[in-house]
């Protein structure tokens, strides 16, 4: 594992420490103090999904848990169930890495949408088990529809701004290995 | 996860099913320990907000000053209805502006009468305009109160606020008001505040010329203008108007009295003031007879009093 931080692969963790960095600065800028509305999308959860289903070696499973982990003390959620969440999801997601590289984007949408329901839903029964206070439901389905509308746009923006893209047959690391 | 597609080494898989466990277990137990626990997991995340959101500053100003130029930009494209508001507002704003001269005309009129302490004799009798006898070289008006009522030639007239005249002819029933705008009228006045003394004299215009200032310098328009005693016309402190400064560069007053709807007038019953004949003799104690204790003439002035 630790052979394989290279200095590349460092360089893109950075980008996505970035990114994070700036959604989570932009969550709190005082930009909309309105209120109401319908929630945005979690576009930070399709960017890490997306990320992770192309190149997992990028993100590092300790980087996910703690950069959602930051945003679930910053956001005061509920600290690290929802980052608990993404954490399970994104390690099953990862273990089906290979699988993702093999089909079509409407496919990987729709196992990543079956993931993202199946996220929301342990997140608000295990809410409901401990009897802690919650969102209404039809607003969480409200924003799990827009993040999964959303996560097509990411993959887009991850194709086609950042250069990240599935690992094309042959093409190996900087160790040279087979990916 | 198979391990054909991938070139790790054996230890990899128990290391990092090791950190996937120890990550689990942090964050499902810091979730269980806010739980049980909330008030301490609430300080920790306090603390760690207050750790990490101030360094954000230097990035929330600009963000902060460009969505602030953005909201700018955007009330460009409202600016002809900011116009329009604006000049509603205006518009409102001069009404208010009037009205706040006007209160602030009364308001000093009424100061002036509780400090000057006006003839508390000073009472009038009202009186309704029957005709306006006026021609276009005679302003004057007829009032339904004449000789019968008390009324004398000379004293002052008003209308709610302002001088409008004196009476000039006085029947048993009527009387008639010759204006201040007539060309006969002439009315001292003071100007205030520089206290300067004029006369007000009609030119048969609706706003008479004032005359005979001694330093026009001191005048500026604007300056209150009250009747002055001078001549024993009339009471003193009567809100006459405020100067201003006609097309020809003469100092006239525009009347405080609304002459355009001159209904009901206020006669001023005013007494003759008393004349001061004789001029002061020496003030000196005085025995209970009223005779001078003192007979030497160069004793100083005492405090006794007639």
């Amino acid at each position: 594992m630790s052979e394989g931080l290279r200095f590349d692969t460092l360089a893109f963790l950075g980008l996505y420490l970035l990114i994070a960095a700036l959604a989570m600065l932009l969550r709190l800028l005082p930009l909309d103090l309105m209120g109401g509305g319908w929630p945005g999308p979690d576009l930070l959860l399709c960017l890490t999904i997306g990320w992770l289903l192309r190149r997992p070696a990028h993100l590092p499973a300790p980087v996910i848990g703690l950069v959602f982990l930051i945003e679930d003390l910053l956001t005061l959620r509920p600290p690290g169930l929802w980052s608990l969440t993404v954490f399970l999801g994104t390690e099953f997601l990862r273990r089906r890495e290979a699988v993702a590289r093999e089909i079509n984007l409407a496919l990987e949408w729709a196992m990543v949408a079956a993931v993202m329901v199946a996220m929301t839903l342990a997140y608000r029964l295990v809410l409901a088990i401990v009897m802690v206070p919650q969102q209404q439901l039809d607003l969480s389905l409200i924003k799990l529809a827009f993040t999964v509308a959303a996560y097509p746009l990411a993959v887009v923006v991850l194709h086609f701004v950042l250069r990240v893209r599935k690992p094309a047959t042959g093409e190996v690391d900087e160790l040279g290995r087979r990916l | 996860m198979p391990s054909d597609r991938t070139n790790e080494a054996d230890y990899v898989r128990p290391v990092r099913r090791l950190v996937i466990a120890v990550l689990v277990l942090v964050l499902g137990g810091m979730f269980l320990l806010w739980r049980i626990d909330s008030p301490r997991v609430e300080r920790f995340r306090m603390a760690f907000v207050d750790a990490v959101v101030p360094n954000m500053d230097w990035a929330m100003a600009p963000v902060t000053r460009a969505s602030r130029m953005v909201e700018d930009f955007r009330s460009y494209a409202r600016i002809y209805e900011q116009n329009q508001e604006l000049r509603r507002e205006l518009q409102q704003m001069r009404a208010w502006r009037e009205a706040a001269l006007q209160l602030e005309q009364r308001n000093a009129q009424l100061l002036d009468m509780a400090q000057v302490r006006l003839d508390p004799q000073l009472t009038h009798v009202t009186g309704v305009v029957m005709a306006d006898a006026g021609s276009p070289y005679r302003k004057s008006v007829l009032i339904n109160v004449g000789a019968r009522d008390g009324i004398i030639d000379g004293w002052a007239v008003m209308d709610g606020l302002g001088l409008a005249g004196r009476i000039a002819g006085v029947g048993q029933r009527s009387s008639r008001v010759i204006l201040l705008t007539d060309s006969n009228s002439r009315v001292p006045v003071m100007l205030q505040p520089s206290g300067q003394r004029a006369l007000v004299s009609g030119d048969n215009s609706t706003m008479p010329v004032l005359e005979f200032i001694e330093a026009p310098d001191d005048i500026r328009p604007g300056d209150r203008v009250v009747s002055a005693s001078d001549g024993g016309v009339f009471p003193p402190g009567l809100l006459v108007g405020e100067v201003v400064q006609g097309p020809d560069r003469r100092l006239r007053v525009r009347l405080a009295a609304d002459y355009g709807r001159l209904d009901f007038l206020r006669v001023l019953r005013s007494r003759p003031a008393e004349r001061i004949d004789h001029s002061g003799a020496l003030l000196r104690p005085l025995d209970g007879e009223g005779q001078p204790l003192d007979t030497a003439p160069e004793a100083p002035a005492g405090a006794a009093d007639e």
